[in-house]
C-alpha cells in the first residue's frame, strides 16, 4: 500500500513541475533549424540511405557557410526506418515528439510516407520533398505533402507518347515491380493506354528477383519493340544484359529511378541506346542547378567516400527547395508561417524545372527530360517534355 | 481447499495493474515527449498480447512458428475491411476479427499434425509468405501493396484519437490477455499442452488427444495474434504488407525466447524489454558509440541487436522471467547461497 | 508451337543456372543438418560474406598487385577460399559448440541472430553502395538453336556438378566422409568407437561455408553485390525440403526443379495464364507446403523415426 501511495504522490508532483511549457516554436533557436529525415539506412534501398542526406547535406553547408537563414544554421537529424512503414512511424514520432524538429523532410519511400500521413495531420507538420516519385503522394492533394517530382504515372505518359512519336506502329512492352512502385506506373500505363487505344504487354517481377529470362522471353514471344522497365538499379542491367544474350533487341526505355549512371556502365554494350525518364536536370549538365551542385561538391565532398551521381544531386536539389521555403518563411519562422511560405512557393532554382505550389496543388511540374546512354555516357535528347 | 493461485502473492497484481494506467500520468510530469514514450509502449503492449500467445503455442505446446506475421497481418486487415468497408461496430470487430484469425490457425494447425520441429518452421514461415502475397493478391478489399488507411478505434460513443487515449485501450488488453493465458495454463488445457510438449508419446499414452489439442493450441495463438492485430490497425491507422514479413515473426520469437520460453510472464516481459531495447536504448548506445568512432548508423543498430539477442540464447537460455526467478532464489537464501553444487 | 518450345526450353537452361545457385546453398544446409542437426538460417548470409570477400580481393588484386585478367580471378577465387574456410572454423566454435543440446527453437533463432550480424558486419565494412562484380567470362554467350545461355551460367552450372561429384565421392570412399556419415547416424556410438566427433563437425562447417562461398563468387556476376543477395538462402530451404533435407543428390535436384519451375512460372505460364502473376513469388513456398504434406521426407528422403 505504501508503494502505492509514494507513486500517487511522486505522480502528482511530477505533474505540477511538468506544467511549466515553453511556448516556442518547436525545432527553431535564434541559431539553428532542426530538420528531421527519415531514410532507408540498413534495409534494401541503403544506398540512397546515405546518398541522399549527403547530396542535401552538401546545400545547407553551403547555406550554413554562408551565415545560414537569418542566421539560423541548419541542421538535420536522420532516423532509419529499414523500408518498413512501421518503423517509420515510430522514427516519425521520434523525431516530433523527442528531438522536436521543425519539419520533416525527404523521407524515403512510398508506402513509409504513407504511413505517417496520420502524423503529418495529428501534429500539423509538413513534410518537404518526399524521396518517392509516385504521384500518389499529391494527387488527391495532401495537406501537409509537398512533392517536388514528377510522378511515375506522369513519367508513363510521357515516355508511352514519346516512343509513339517515334513510331507509331510500336508495341510496346513494360516489366514492372510488383509493388506500390509498379503500382502507380501501371496507372500511367492505364491513361495511356486508354488515350491512344493501345495495350501494353505487362511483365511483373518481385523485389530482390535476380532473373528475368522469363519475363524477357515473354516480351520477345509479344513482339515488343519498346520495352519500359520500371525498376531501379539492378533491374535494367540484367534485363538489358539477358535480352542481348537472347539476341533480343528492343529499344528499352525506363522511369526516373533507373536514371542511375551505373546502369550504362554495368550494362556495358547492351545498355547503349537506353533511355530514362529524369525529373530533375541531368547531374553532369550546363543547367543551372547541376553546376552549383558539381562545385559544392568539389569544395565540400570527398568523391572517395561521395560519388557525383544522380541520387545525391536529387538530395542536393531538393535541398534547394527546402531551402527557399524557409527563406520566403521569413525571420519570424513558425510552422504556420512555413506552411504559407510553402503554399505559396514560386520555384526557379534551377534544379528541378520551375514549379508552384498552391494550396490546391502541392505536385511538381509534371515534366520529364528524357536521357539516352550514347558511346556509354548520359545525354538529354528532348526538352522538357509535358 | 487449496485454491487455484495459493502458490502465489495475489496482493502484488492489483498493484501492478495499478502502476500500469498510472504510468502514463507519471511519464506526462516527467517529460515533454511523454507521448512518444507512449506510441512506444503501445507498441510493445501489442506485441505483449501477441506473444503470449505465440508462448501458449510455442512455449507450452511445443510448435515452432515462423510465421506468427501472418496471423497479425490477417487480423488487422480483417478488422480494417469489416469495420471500414463492411461497416461493421469496432466493439464486434474487436470480437469477430480474432476468431476468424482462430479459424486460420486451423487451416495452418491442420499440417502440423503431420510436422515437427524444423519442418514445422517451415511450413509456417512459407504460410507467412503466402498470407502476403494474398493479402495483395485481394487488391480489391486491401488495396494491394499500396497500404490500407484504418479508422480509429471506437467504443460505445468514444473515439481513442491519440497515444493516450490508445495506451488505456491496449493496455486493457494487455491485462486482459494475461489474466486469460494465466487462467487457460492452470487449468486442464494448459496441462495438457505442456505433456505434449514434454512427450507427444506420453502424452498420447496418458489419453491426451494430440490432434485436437494441437489445434486448440493453434487456434488460441491465432485468436490473440488476431486480437493483437485489430489493436494494431486501428490505433496505427495504417497497415501495408511491408509491415508483416518474416522478420517481425522472427523478431516476435525473439522475444519470447529474451523473456523466457513457457512462461506467460516472460512473454510479456519480453515483448516489453525487446520494444524498449530497440526503440530507446540501442538509439541510446548509438549516440553514446558516435562520440567515439564514425560508423554508419543503420547498420550499427541492428549489429547489437543480433549481438544481445545472441549471446541472450546461449547465456542466458531462460530468458529474462529465468533470470528473475534465480535472483528471486538468490535473495531468498542470501547469506547461504550454494557457491559450489555437484552436477 | 516451336515458339512455344523454344521458349520452355530457353526457360529450362536459365532455370538449371538459377537453380544450381538455390542448390549450393542447399548442399551447405543440408551437410550441416545431416551432421549436426543444426538449421543454420545463416547460409544465404555465409554466401553474402563469401561474394564480398570475393568481390574485395578482386578490386584489391587489380589495383595493388597490377594483376588483371584470369589470373586476378583465381587468385582471388583461392584467397576467398582460404577465407571460407578460416571462417568455418570461426562458425563452429561460435555457433556449434555453444549449441549443441539446445532446443530446435533457440537453434534457428541463433542462426538467425549471426545472419542478423553478419548482415549489419559486411555493411559496416563494405559501406553503403551497391557494387558491380565483374564476370570473368565478361558478356560471352553460347548459343545454340534460338537458346541463348552465357558463359556465365554455364560455369555455375558446371561448377554445382564438379561439387557434387566431390561431395559424394568424399561421402562414400574417404574416412573421413564414412565419420561424417556415422556421427550424422548417431554422434554417440560414434563418440564411442572413436571418431572425432568435434573435428567431425568443424569439417562440416568448413564444407559448408566453402560450398556457400562458392555459390557468392557464382551468383555475383549474375546480379549486383549488396548485402541483401543473403535472402536468396530463404529460397533455398524450399529446395532443401523439395529433395529430402539431409541428401547431397537430393539438394542439387530440389534446386534445380526449383529454379526451373521459377523461370517457368514467371515466363510461359505467365503468358498464357494471367493470374500466375499473383502467385509467382510464392510458388517455391507452395511448393514446400505440398510436399511436407505429401511426402514429408522429400523425394530423395529416407523416413526418420523419432526415438523417444
Amino acid at each position: 500500500m505504501k508503494l502505492k501511495m509514494s507513486l500517487v504522490g511522486i505522480t502528482i508532483t511530477l505533474l505540477l513541475v511538468g506544467c511549466a511549457k515553453k511556448e516556442l516554436t518547436p525545432g527553431v533557436t535564434d541559431t539553428e533549424i532542426l530538420i528531421g529525415n527519415i531514410q532507408d539506412l540498413s534495409g534494401p534501398m541503403k544506398e540512397l540511405g546515405y546518398l541522399l542526406p549527403a547530396g542535401a547535406n552538401l546545400y545547407f553547408q553551403y547555406i550554413n557557410d554562408q551565415g545560414g537563414i537569418y542566421g539560423r544554421k541548419i541542421r538535420m537529424l536522420v532516423e532509419d526506418h529499414q523500408y518498413n512503414p512501421q518503423k517509420a512511424v515510430a522514427a516519425a514520432k521520434k523525431l516530433i515528439e523527442k528531438d522536436q524538429v521543425f519539419c520533416l523532410y525527404q523521407v524515403i519511400g512510398t508506402s513509409t510516407s504513407e504511413a505517417i500521413i496520420p502524423i503529418l495531420e495529428e501534429y500539423k507538420i509538413p513534410l518537404v520533398a518526399p524521396a518517392t516519385q509516385s504521384g500518389t503522394m499529391s494527387r488527391p492533394l495532401r495537406r501537409y505533402i509537398f512533392q517536388t517530382d514528377t510522378g511515375y504515372d506522369k513519367q508513363m505518359n510521357v515516355l508511352i507518347d514519346y516512343i509513339l512519336r517515334q513510331d507509331k506502329n510500336a508495341r510496346i512492352g513494360l516489366i514492372y515491380q510488383d509493388d506500390n512502385y509498379g503500382a502507380n506506373a501501371l496507372k500511367g500505363a492505364a491513361e495511356a493506354e486508354a488515350r491512344h487505344k493501345i495495350t501494353l504487354q505487362k511483365e511483373s517481377y518481385q523485389r530482390g528477383a535476380s532473373d528475368f529470362s522469363g519475363q524477357v522471353g515473354n516480351l520477345m514471344k509479344g513482339g515488343a519493340t519498346h520495352v519500359i522497365i520500371a525498376g531501379i538499379v539492378r533491374e535494367p542491367i540484367i534485363i538489358m544484359k539477358t535480352a542481348a544474350a537472347m539476341g533480343y533487341r528492343p529499344q528499352f526505355l525506363g522511369l526516373s529511378p533507373t536514371m542511375d549512371h551505373r546502369v550504362a556502365i554495368a550494362a556495358g554494350p547492351a545498355g547503349e541506346g537506353y533511355i530514362a525518364a529524369n525529373f530533375a536536370p541531368l547531374w553532369n549538365s550546363d543547367a543551372p542547378g547541376p553546376v552549383l551542385y558539381r562545385k559544392l561538391h568539389d569544395k565540400y565532398a570527398d568523391p572517395k567516400t561521395l560519388p557525383l551521381g544522380m541520387y545525391s544531386y536529387y538530395g542536393f536539389a531538393t535541398a534547394t527547395v527546402l531551402v527557399e521555403a524557409l527563406k520566403n518563411a521569413g525571420k519570424d519562422l513558425t510552422r504556420a508561417s512555413f506552411l504559407q511560405a510553402l503554399n505559396s512557393l514560386d520555384y526557379k532554382g534551377g534544379s528541378f524545372p520551375d514549379f508552384k505550389w498552391t494550396r490546391t496543388n502541392h505536385g511538381s511540374s509534371g515534366k520529364v527530360v528524357l536521357v539516352q546512354v550514347k558511346n556509354g555516357k548520359q545525354v538529354e535528347i528532348s526538352d522538357w517534355l509535358d | 481447499m487449496k485454491g487455484r493461485y495459493e502458490d502465489e502473492k495475489l496482493f502484488w497484481i492489483p498493484v501492478l495493474i495499478a502502476a500500469v494506467f498510472l504510468l502514463p500520468f507519471l511519464l506526462k510530469g516527467m517529460t515533454n515527449s511523454y507521448r512518444y514514450y507512449l506510441y512506444v509502449l503501445n507498441i510493445a503492449g501489442i506485441y505483449m498480447i501477441l506473444t503470449v500467445g505465440l508462448d501458449l503455442l510455442s512455449g507450452y505446446t511445443g510448435l515452432i512458428s515462423l510465421g506468427h506475421a501472418a496471423f497479425f497481418a490477417i487480423g488487422a486487415y480483417l478488422s480494417a475491411i469489416l469495420v471500414d468497408q463492411g461497416g461493421l461496430p469496432f466493439e464486434l470487430s474487436l470480437i469477430i476479427a480474432p476468431l476468424l484469425t482462430g479459424l486460420f490457425g486451423l487451416v495452418i494447425g491442420f499440417p502440423a499434425l503431420r510436422l515437427e520441429g524444423m519442418y514445422l518452421g517451415l511450413a509456417t514461415m512459407g504460410f507467412g509468405f503466402i498470407v502476403k502475397r494474398m493479402i495483395i493478391a485481394l487488391r480489391q478489399w486491401t488495396q494491394g501493396s499500396n497500404g490500407l488507411q484504418v479508422s480509429s478505434p471506437h467504443i460505445f460513443g468514444f473515439t481513442f484519437r491519440n497515444d493516450w487515449d490508445n495506451y488505456f485501450l491496449i493496455y486493457t488488453g494487455v491485462v486482459l490477455t494475461v489474466v486469460i493465458a494465466r487462467r487457460m495454463v492452470r487449468s486442464k488445457l494448459g496441462r495438457a499442452f505442456m505433456a505434449i510438449r514434454d512427450s507427444e508419446r506420453a502424452a498420447e499414452a496418458v489419453g491426451i488427444r494430440l490432434a485436437k489439442y494441437k489445434m486448440i493450441s493453434f487456434f488460441i495463438s491465432g485468436v490473440f495474434a488476431g486480437f493483437a492485430g485489430v489493436l494494431f490497425a486501428h490505433t496505427s491507422h495504417f497497415i501495408s504488407t511491408d509491415h508483416f514479413d518474416i522478420l517481425l515473426s522472427v523478431y516476435f520469437i525473439i522475444m519470447i525466447l529474451v523473456g523466457g520460453v513457457g512462461s506467460i510472464y516472460g512473454a510479456v516481459l519480453g515483448a516489453l524489454f525487446i520494444v524498449l531495447l530497440d526503440n530507446l536504448a540501442i538509439p541510446l548506445f548509438k549516440d553514446w558509440l558516435q562520440t567515439f568512432i564514425t560508423v554508419e548508423a543503420g547498420d550499427i543498430q541492428s549489429l547489437i541487436f543480433g549481438l544481445i539477442m545472441f549471446l541472450f540464447i546461449i547465456f542466458q537460455p531462460t530468458g529474462l522471467y529465468g533470470l528473475w526467478l534465480k535472483v528471486r532464489i538468490y535473495w531468498k537464501l542470501f547469506p547461504f547461497n550454494p557457491r559450489k553444487r555437484f552436477s | 508451337m516451336t515458339e512455344l518450345l523454344t521458349g520452355l526450353s530457353q526457360e529450362v537452361v536459365s532455370g538449371i543456372a538459377l537453380g544450381c545457385i538455390y542448390a549450393l546453398v542447399a548442399l551447405g544446409f543440408t551437410l550441416i543438418y545431416r551432421a549436426t542437426e543444426v538449421v543454420n538460417f545463416a547460409q544465404g548470409e555465409l554466401m553474402m560474406v563469401g561474394a564480398y570477400v570475393n568481390f574485395f580481393l578482386v578490386s584489391r588484386i587489380s589495383a595493388n598487385l597490377g594483376i588483371t585478367g584470369a589470373w586476378m580471378y583465381f587468385i582471388a577465387f583461392m584467397g576467398a577460399l582460404l577465407f571460407a574456410i578460416i571462417f568455418g572454423i570461426i562458425l563452429d566454435l561460435v555457433i556449434n559448440r555453444p549449441l549443441r543440446d539446445q532446443p530446435v527453437f533457440s537453434v534457428i533463432m541463433a542462426t538467425i541472430s549471426i545472419s542478423i550480424i553478419l548482415r549489419a558486419l559486411v555493411a559496416m565494412i563494405a559501406g553503403p553502395f551497391t557494387h558491380i562484380q565483374s564476370s570473368p567470362f565478361g558478356d560471352g554467350v553460347v548459343s545454340f538453336n534460338k537458346i541463348a545461355i552465357s558463359v556465365q551460367d554455364v560455369f555455375i552450372i558446371f561448377c554445382a556438378i564438379v561439387l557434387v561429384i566431390l561431395f559424394y565421392i568424399f561421402f562414400r570412399k574417404s574416412r573421413w566422409g564414412v565419420a561424417m556419415q556415422a556421427t550424422s547416424a548417431d554422434p554417440t556410438a560414434a563418440q564411442l568407437m572413436g571418431i572425432p566427433v568435434k573435428k567431425v563437425y568443424r569439417l562440416v562447417w568448413i564444407f559448408a561455408t566453402l560450398v556457400a562461398t562458392v555459390g557468392g563468387i557464382l551468383l555475383a556476376p549474375k546480379t549486383l553485390l549488396d548485402t541483401n543477395i543473403g535472402f536468396i538462402g530463404l529460397k533455398a530451404f524450399p529446395a532443401a525440403v523439395l529433395g529430402g533435407f539431409g541428401s547431397v543428390p537430393g539438394a542439387i535436384f530440389g534446386g534445380v526443379i526449383l529454379g526451373i519451375i521459377e523461370t517457368i512460372s514467371a515466363g510461359t505460364l505467365s503468358y498464357h495464364f494471367a493470374w500466375i502473376k499473383e502467385i509467382n513469388d510464392v510458388i517455391p513456398w507452395l511448393v514446400l507446403i505440398a510436399v511436407l504434406m505429401v511426402k514429408p521426407d522429400g523425394i530423395f528422403g529416407i523416413a526418420k523415426v523419432k526415438k523417444v
